[in-house]
């Protein structure tokens, strides 16, 4: 579909900057200082920082939505306020800016309808998000009565409903339980996967260390760090070793070794898991057996259904 | 009241107006392009002055160079698709915002008109007909303001166009897609309103009688047999007919109140049928009126008499001034057929009655009216008519005719001149009484146009009014908020409605000076006649008034002229045909407002920073 091969930068950013001003003119907030990037094609790609630190303005920016007060953005090798750039791009808000008066499959069909896709192509992807967001279910609702989460996933449907091949997210995750989390994560990972090109931006540091290839971190509008994630985030002079059934002495012995070629021992104790992990693992299991799960006696929030004798541990 | 302004032919007011050719710059075409003009050079200054201020002279230039060439561009790049698929989320984005509760508000305004809107009046069906368009015009007007004008400032509140602007959506499609659902909603909603208008005026003016037997009575032949039957019928609808029957039983009613009913046999009962013409779509053949001063001198005008409309000049009873009309193209089609095939000319005629002295009140005062033939001089008899004043008086020439000197004559033969003109004459004949007339005062009437079709044209104004005022408030709501759009589209519209006042001032026509000037007059109670000492305020204040008339005549100039509208709901009301040149006048000048709304807006939408509200 387009002309563009691995390697190749789909977006550039010259000292891209932005002052908001009010009516007047006058400067309220400088908002994004002498941004340089760019990202290429089928990567994808982090924008991490604090909260007001310019990570939605940028993307705005690259969308055509601001105009920049300096310098340039240029999408696929044209200006950002090219308007038929937004062919090949999908955009999720940072809040699902949609119709609240049309339900799930109108929305989509609203969005698909704005694109020169064929009618019989438009339906078969409208069937194929809703599946793939999992709101199947919900299709006929209208979208006052979703969710924040559900929001989330029909803004996702949304951006993709031209099979796009730059897909601009802002806070994917905000909103989303868990589960939503690591679901959204996976389609991230599967729209790499298929060769698209993706920018998020998040102040979720693990959402932004789980998939992307590369990032840059923004602070007060400022770029402070740009590189490849494994690279960043490697520490050159620590060595990490996991292992299963040491026995003390073993573990003593490994001690001894390390002291003995002058390391620097930092810790060596048994890991707790992640939360994330154990709530994962609970869904999970609780999917597959319907029904109470049995926890420890000081959980008997129910009240009227007295809880079974504990039995854990 | 008849309809006062000429509509001229539909190619002559584009072409060239009132004006003598396409280079007078009258026509409608030439005007157009001047605002058109005007506009983009205003646009333009405008524009690169805001970002001169904003962004310093080098990146206004850019900015304006890259607006002006990316702007046409995209203007091309419209899409039928697109602007469907805004339009259709126009329409359920209104439609989930319960529109239709219009509706229920026009049945109850029908429900309360049935109920205080007696038939106890002189013209029902005028009284019917104003009153259900002008409730739709109020209706569709409100509507169509508060629909159009938040539509767009509450997408961009809540953001929702930030992600409709990420597709390759132009800004063109948004504003057009907009206009154009509100239109397709406005004119279903319309439609309904239309036949329930329809439906509404029939079935109030719709009533019959019954034969007063008591008051029948049995007209008698020369020779004593019985030729026919006269009477009256029961009063119903606060009137009652008289009529007479032929032998058999058949015949018509007497008009009164603008209506009569057909009379038929049913073995030796008179059954009464259905009320007939009230609705009507006169179609007026109309003339150059002159006077005659009260010597029979030719003059331009007649008496103007006091407190009138000053259109409207007067004669004088039993002298010989005269109100003269002169007709042009009238030939053997313009006569109508009687059901034996003889021919007749139909003229009618409006008389404004004003009496220097009371005189007998119900008495009516007696006018004259003859044909004359131009060239000739050759004149009919004269005929006495009562007159009706401010109603329509209708008379039947029939072909065969005597002239004033007893002569056998016709009236095609010997009124009308070779090259199709006739003149009728009109004259009061109570002394010291008079008769007032307007140009539009007297017609021959043409085979009639049909009431329904007139009808649908009347809200095809309503229409076009509504249209416009979507349009405009489109626009506005491009870069005003929503209430202030609002109340802007608002003050457009009522200078609209005002606007022949409106030039006035804009044109130092009206007494009293300009707003500053009458201001002052105002408040400090001054005559508006007497004029002011010069001192340097007030040159200060006729400078400022300078300034504000020059504002006001370029506004002026943008301003839809609202009143053309009215007048042609009117004509539907009086029972005229609204002439195919003023649909066709008014179609073009709706689709020069949405046009023009339309690439305004585009622009205004444009070079707005979405995101940054
Ligand atoms: N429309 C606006 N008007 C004025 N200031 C704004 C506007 N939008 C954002 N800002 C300011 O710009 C800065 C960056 O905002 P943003 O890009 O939204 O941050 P974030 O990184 O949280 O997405 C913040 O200081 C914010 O207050
Ligand atoms: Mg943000």
């Amino acid at each position: 579909m387009s002309g563009t091969s691995p390697g190749t930068a789909v977006i550039e950013t010259r000292a891209l900057s932005k002052v908001y001003r009010d009516f007047w003119g006058r400067q309220k907030v400088r908002a994004l200082k002498a941004l340089d990037l760019e990202v290429y094609q089928g990567e994808i790609f982090g924008l991490l920082g604090p909260n007001g630190s310019g990570k939605s303005t940028t993307i705005k920016l690259l969308l055509g939505l601001l105009f920049p007060t300096d310098g340039q953005a240029l999408v696929f090798g044209k200006e950002a306020t090219d308007v038929s750039k937004n062919e090949r791009i999908g955009y999720l808000p940072e809040e699902s800016y949609l119709y609240k008066f049309l339900n799930a499959e109108e929305t989509l069909d609203f969005y698909g309808r704005l694109f020169d896709i064929p009618a019989e192509v438009r339906k078969e992807r409208i069937e194929k998000l809703l599946k793939l967001v999992g709101i199947d279910r919900a299709r006929k609702r209208q979208l006052r009565e979703y969710s924040k989460g559900m929001t989330r996933r029909i803004g996702l449907a949304q951006a993709l409903i031209n099979d796009p091949e730059l897909i601009l997210l802002d806070e994917p995750t905000s909103g989303l339980d868990p589960i939503g989390t690591r679901e959204m994560k996976d389609m991230i990972l599967q729209l790499r996967d298929q060769g698209k090109t993706v920018v998020m931006c998040s102040h979720l540091l693990a959402d932004v260390q789980d998939v992307c290839d590369r990032i840059a971190i923004l602070h007060q509008g400022e770029l402070k760090e740009l590189g490849r994630v494994d690279s960043l985030l490697t520490v050159e002079d620590v060595t990490q070793v996991r292992a299963r059934n040491l026995s003390d002495d073993c573990k003593n012995e490994l001690r001894d070794v390390i002291q003995r070629h002058g390391g620097d021992l930092l810790e060596m104790d048994n890991p707790t898991t992640t939360l994330e992990d154990l709530f994962l693992s609970i869904v999970r299991d609780s999917e597959e057996r319907p029904g109470r799960r049995v926890v420890g006696p000081q959980s008997t929030a129910g009240g009227d259904t007295p809880a079974p004798p504990a039995t854990a541990n | 009241m008849v309809v006062e302004n000429e509509v001229l032919p539909y190619l002559q007011w584009l072409w060239r107006g009132d004006g003598a050719s396409f280079v007078d710059g009258k026509g409608a075409l030439v005007q157009f392009a001047i605002i058109a003009l005007t506009i983009f050079v205003l646009g333009l200054v405008g524009g690169f002055l805001v970002a001169l201020v904003r962004q310093g002279p080098v990146r206004a230039g850019e900015i304006t160079y890259r607006t002006l060439v990316g702007g046409f561009g995209d203007l091309f790049r419209l899409s039928f698709r697109r602007i469907a698929a805004l339009a259709s989320l126009a329409i359920k984005e209104s439609l989930r915002r319960r529109v239709w509760v219009a509706l229920v508000v026009f049945a109850m305004i029908l429900l309360f008109a049935s109920w205080y809107l007696g038939v106890n009046n002189r013209e029902p069906a005028r009284l019917y007909l104003s009153f259900v368009t002008a409730a739709t015009s109020y209706l569709m007007l409100l509507l169509s303001l508060v629909l159009a004008a938040f539509s767009l400032p509450t997408d961009i509140k809540n953001k929702t166009l930030y992600t409709v602007t990420t597709k390759p959506v132009r800004s063109g499609d948004i504003v057009l897609g907009r206009i154009l659902g509100f239109t397709v909603l406005g004119t279903a909603l319309l439609a309904i309103m239309a036949a329930a208008s329809w439906f509404f005026v029939n079935g109030a003016l719709a009533h019959t009688h019954t034969v007063d037997t008591r008051s029948l009575e049995a007209i008698r032949g020369a020779d004593g047999e019985t030729i026919g039957k006269e009477g009256e019928t029961s009063r119903d609808a606060f009137h009652t007919h008289p009529f007479s029957v032929d032998a058999e039983g058949y015949g018509f009613t007497d008009q009164v109140s603008e209506h009569s009913h057909a009379l038929t046999a049913d073995g030796d009962a008179i059954v009464v049928g259905p009320a007939e013409g009230y609705l009507r779509a006169r179609v007026p053949l109309r003339g150059k009126i002159s006077f005659l001063n009260p010597q029979g001198v030719p003059v331009a005008k007649g008496i103007s008499v006091g407190n009138e409309w000053s259109y409207r000049s007067f004669i004088q009873g039993s002298t010989q001034a005269a109100a003269v009309w002169t007709f042009d193209g009238v030939n053997e089609s313009t006569l109508m057929e009687y059901e034996d095939g003889s021919k007749y000319l139909p003229v009618a005629a409006i008389v404004r009655v004003y009496r220097s002295y009371k005189g007998i009140i119900e008495q009516a005062i007696q006018g004259s009216i003859q044909l004359r033939n131009p060239e000739t001089g050759v004149k009919s008899t004269l005929r006495v008519f009562p007159a009706k004043d401010f109603a329509i008086d209708s008379f039947e020439f029939a072909n065969e005719q005597t002239d004033t000197d007893q002569n056998d004559i016709t009236i095609l033969d010997d009124l009308v001149t070779e090259d199709g003109r006739i003149e009728v004459i009109i004259q009061c004949l109570d002394r010291g009484q008079y008769f007032g007339f307007a140009q539009a005062d007297c017609f021959i009437r043409l085979p009639e146009g049909s009431p329904l079709w007139n009808f649908v044209k009347g809200f095809l104004s309503i229409w076009m009014q509504m249209v416009i005022v979507i349009a405009v408030a489109v626009m506005m709501s491009t870069f005003l908020s929503g209430p202030i759009a609002m109340v802007t589209a608002i003050t457009f519209i009522v200078l609209g409605f005002f606007r022949t006042f409106f030039l006035q001032i804009a044109l130092g026509e009206s007494y009293g000076g300009g707003p500053v000037e009458s201001l002052v007059r105002l408040v400090t109670q001054m005559n508006v006649m007497s004029p002011f000492e010069r001192t340097p305020s007030v040159d200060a204040m006729k400078a400022i008034d300078g300034v504000l008339k020059g504002a006001m005549r370029a506004v002026s100039n943008v301003l839809p002229d609202f009143s053309t509208y009215l007048d042609r709901v009117r004509y539907v009301a009086e029972g005229f045909s609204i002439p195919t040149d003023a649909v066709l006048h008014d179609l073009t000048v709706s689709l020069a407002y949405v046009v023009g709304m339309a690439i305004v807006g585009y622009f205004c939408l444009r070079t707005r920073e979405v995101a940054k509200s």
